[in-house]
């Protein structure tokens, strides 16, 4: 039960590969933070400076308000999953999740009472005598996570737990993470490049690009409110569209002009646009997918031709070009699209969409900050 | 049914091929244990102590091991036996010492070190030898105290050896260790609770090469104890034996030796042999 808290946070790698730039954050007690980023963000490297793995090259790590710079891992109060699982293949599961209370010369039979709560917690109570070798990735995983847990640890970490498991595991253990998280009800920095994960598991998401923080905000502020184009992009699947366009003011109100159409901005973000001075000029344009709909011809729509359907059960997701060649994704629900609409969605058909003026992102396009933000 | 057939065809096919290698290996060995079973049969011959042309003997008995009891056999076999285990102890601590560091740290002159010892390690031993006397005698380690000098020797350059069991620690997943550091390992914790179980093959390769190296010694050995019996070991004084006014009379004595000799180091592979074979890392991360 503890906070976290970073300041000023750099990693220099030898050879001046800086991985971590100037890293702030403070993690409340109990809170579940997720870090996500693509690839080589440095979401693990914080995450280790956090346990102790790696040095901390600048700025101070704390825990509990103590600075644990200098403290070995052990010392730190914490407990860590790795991606790979780590579980010591020359022991038993039993061992594996004993390991750590036999270190601290725990009695063995508070050791037992323990090991077996959390194998029924995790459902591994039969393969508690195994070898790791003989579990499914699944398994190896539930059992990595319990010995985590019995450590009765300040903060949980958890580097990508789940990214080598299938997709139905994938599901299933995700779910169980939030049951663990209620049950243990202690703080949680969990790493994940996958979007998805970040915005089911997290309090709070973290959103990194090489080495820097581009957002931190509630799943909700990230997803309505990016603060620029990256974060836009990154959250929500299929990802934002994103067109350059003009934007124009005519009596106080506010026009988007994507391809020759034009559609009003929102009442209250043409507000924030007036306060802000914005007098118009090229913007970059973002809208989600499903915030696009299906339109007739008009001056709010924009023609364009249909590339390619996809459909994904309960929706679908139409690629289309408009006259420039820009392609655009497009998500409706398949309970709006009658059988004789379905039928004309054939690639080369010719559409209109639109959107409306409340699901609009505006974006600057020298310094890709959201002009509304 | 026809996919029946096929597979007995293939059945007795692996049997002939399995057959036909367990020959070869049964020749094979056959050919190796000669040099031992002659010697073993050499050394229960009484009737007379000299080289003889006929292999199995007219008369039985342990008079050539009750000779070894008498003669200086006993004091050179404790100095090899003292030796060979100090020098198993001792340098297997450091070679799995030497290996984990250069596996799992990374420090300044990591890479220069092991470059400077790749390369005296090409120089051979023998270079040393001139100098390794003048150094062992100043220190009062020659001749009668040849074994404590013989030890001080093997160990010393032991660490040059850790190319095998750093090679097998790299294989280890760093993860291992990180996991074992955070459940609240030390360094030395996480070497023999996670490391050295993991790599007992080499382990125990590094402890028999250990023993080995200085149980057949016979160059060094006979340098230092410079002609003074108390300070010999097995191999120089057993070829004391051999010269020309003392063969006839030791020749069986001799072939006695080398079957105490040859015990413990037999025990010792059988022992072990296997953990050669048995490999553990399987499960330790998604392969
Ligand atoms: N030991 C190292 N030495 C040098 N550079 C490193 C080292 N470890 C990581 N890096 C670099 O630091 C950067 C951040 O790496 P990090 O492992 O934190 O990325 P990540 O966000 O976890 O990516 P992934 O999603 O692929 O795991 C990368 O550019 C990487 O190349
Ligand atoms: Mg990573």
């Amino acid at each position: 039960m503890a906070s976290v808290k970073l300041t000023n946070v750099k990693k220099v790698y030898d050879k001046n590969v800086v991985a971590v730039h100037d890293f702030n954050l403070e993690i409340k007690d109990k809170e579940f933070v997720v870090f996500v980023g693509p690839s080589g963000c440095g979401k693990s490297t914080t995450l280790r400076m956090i346990a102790g793995l790696e040095e901390i090259s600048e700025g101070t790590v704390e825990i509990d308000g103590e600075v644990v710079n200098d403290l070995q891992p052990k010392d730190r109060g914490i407990a860590m999953v790795f991606q790979n699982y780590a579980l010591y293949p020359h022991m038993s599961v039993y061992d594996n999740i004993a390991f750590s209370l036999r270190l601290k010369k725990v009695p063995e039979d508070v050791i037992y009472d323990k090991v077996t709560k959390a194998a029924e917690t995790l459902g591994i109570t039969e393969y508690l005598m195994r070898k790791p070798r003989a579990l499914s990735g699944g398994q190896r995983q539930r059992v990595a996570i319990g010995r985590a847990m019995v450590r009765d640890s300040k903060v949980f970490l958890m580097d990508e737990p789940l990214s080598n498991l299938d997709a139905k595991l994938r599901n299933q253990m995700r779910a169980e993470i939030i049951l663990l998280r209620q049950k243990l009800d202690t703080t949680f920095i969990y790493v994940t490049h996958d979007q998805t994960e970040a915005m089911t598991l997290a309090d709070r998401i973290v959103i990194m690009k090489d080495g820097f923080i581009m957002q931190v905000g509630s799943p909700d502020e990230v997803f309505d409110m990016p603060d620029n184009l990256f974060v836009a992009e990154f959250i929500g699947a299929p990802k934002m569209n994103i067109v350059k366009t003009g934007l124009v003011c005519e009596n106080g109100k506010y026009y988007v002009t994507p391809f020759g159409a034009k559609i009003a901005v929102d009442g209250d973000k043409g507000e924030m646009l007036a306060e802000r001075g914005v007098k118009g000029g090229e913007v970059l344009l973002g809208v989600r997918p499903e915030h696009i709909d299906l339109a007739k011809a008009g001056e709010d729509a924009i023609p364009c031709t249909l590339v390619v359907d996809e459909m994904m059960g309960s929706e679908l997701h139409l690629h289309v070009d408009t006259e420039d060649g820009t392609r655009m994704i497009v998500r409706v629900p398949t309970i709006d699209i009658s059988k004789e609409e379905r039928k004309a969605l054939v690639a080369g058909a010719k559409l209109y969409i639109t959107f409306g003026g409340k699901a609009m992102h505006l974006f600057d396009p020298e310094t890709e900050k959201n002009l509304l933000a | 049914m026809s996919n029946n057939k096929h597979h007995m065809g293939m059945k007795t096919l692996n049997r002939l091929s399995n057959s036909a290698i367990y020959t070869l290996l049964v020749i094979i060995s056959v050919v190796w244990l000669i040099p031992f079973v002659f010697i073993v049969l050499q050394s229960f011959r009484v009737e007379s102590t000299y080289q003889v042309g006929y292999v199995v003997p007219h008369q039985w008995g342990f008079q050539n091991y009750i000779n070894l009891w008498n003669s200086d056999f006993k004091r050179w076999y404790l100095n090899t036996f003292i030796i060979a285990l100090a020098a198993a102890v001792l340098q297997t601590i450091i070679v799995l010492c030497m290996s984990y560091t250069l596996s799992r740290f990374r420090f300044k002159l990591r890479g220069p070190l092991m470059r400077f010892m790749l390369i005296l390690g090409m120089f051979p031993g023998m270079l040393t030898m001139i100098i390794l006397y003048r150094v062992l005698s100043d220190l009062g380690l020659t001749q009668a105290n040849a074994v404590p000098g013989l030890i001080l020797v093997s160990v010393a350059s032991s660490g040059m050896g850790y190319y095998v069991s750093k090679g097998f620690f790299d294989t280890i997943p760093k993860s291992l260790d990180e996991a074992a550091r955070v459940d609240g390992a030390t360094r030395l914790q996480v070497l023999y609770k996670i490391i050295l179980p993991l790599a007992k093959p080499i382990v125990i390769y590094t402890i028999l090469t250990a023993f080995m190296g200085p149980w057949g010694d016979y160059v060094f050995a006979r340098y230092v104890a410079f002609g003074t019996s108390a300070g010999y070991n097995v191999a120089v004084g057993m070829y004391s034996w051999l010269t020309n006014d003392q063969i006839n009379n030791m020749y069986t004595t001799f072939c006695a030796g080398g079957v105490i000799v040859a015990l413990p180091v037999t025990i010792l592979f059988l022992c072990l042999q296997k953990y050669y074979v048995e490999g553990v890392t399987g499960g330790a991360v998604k392969g």
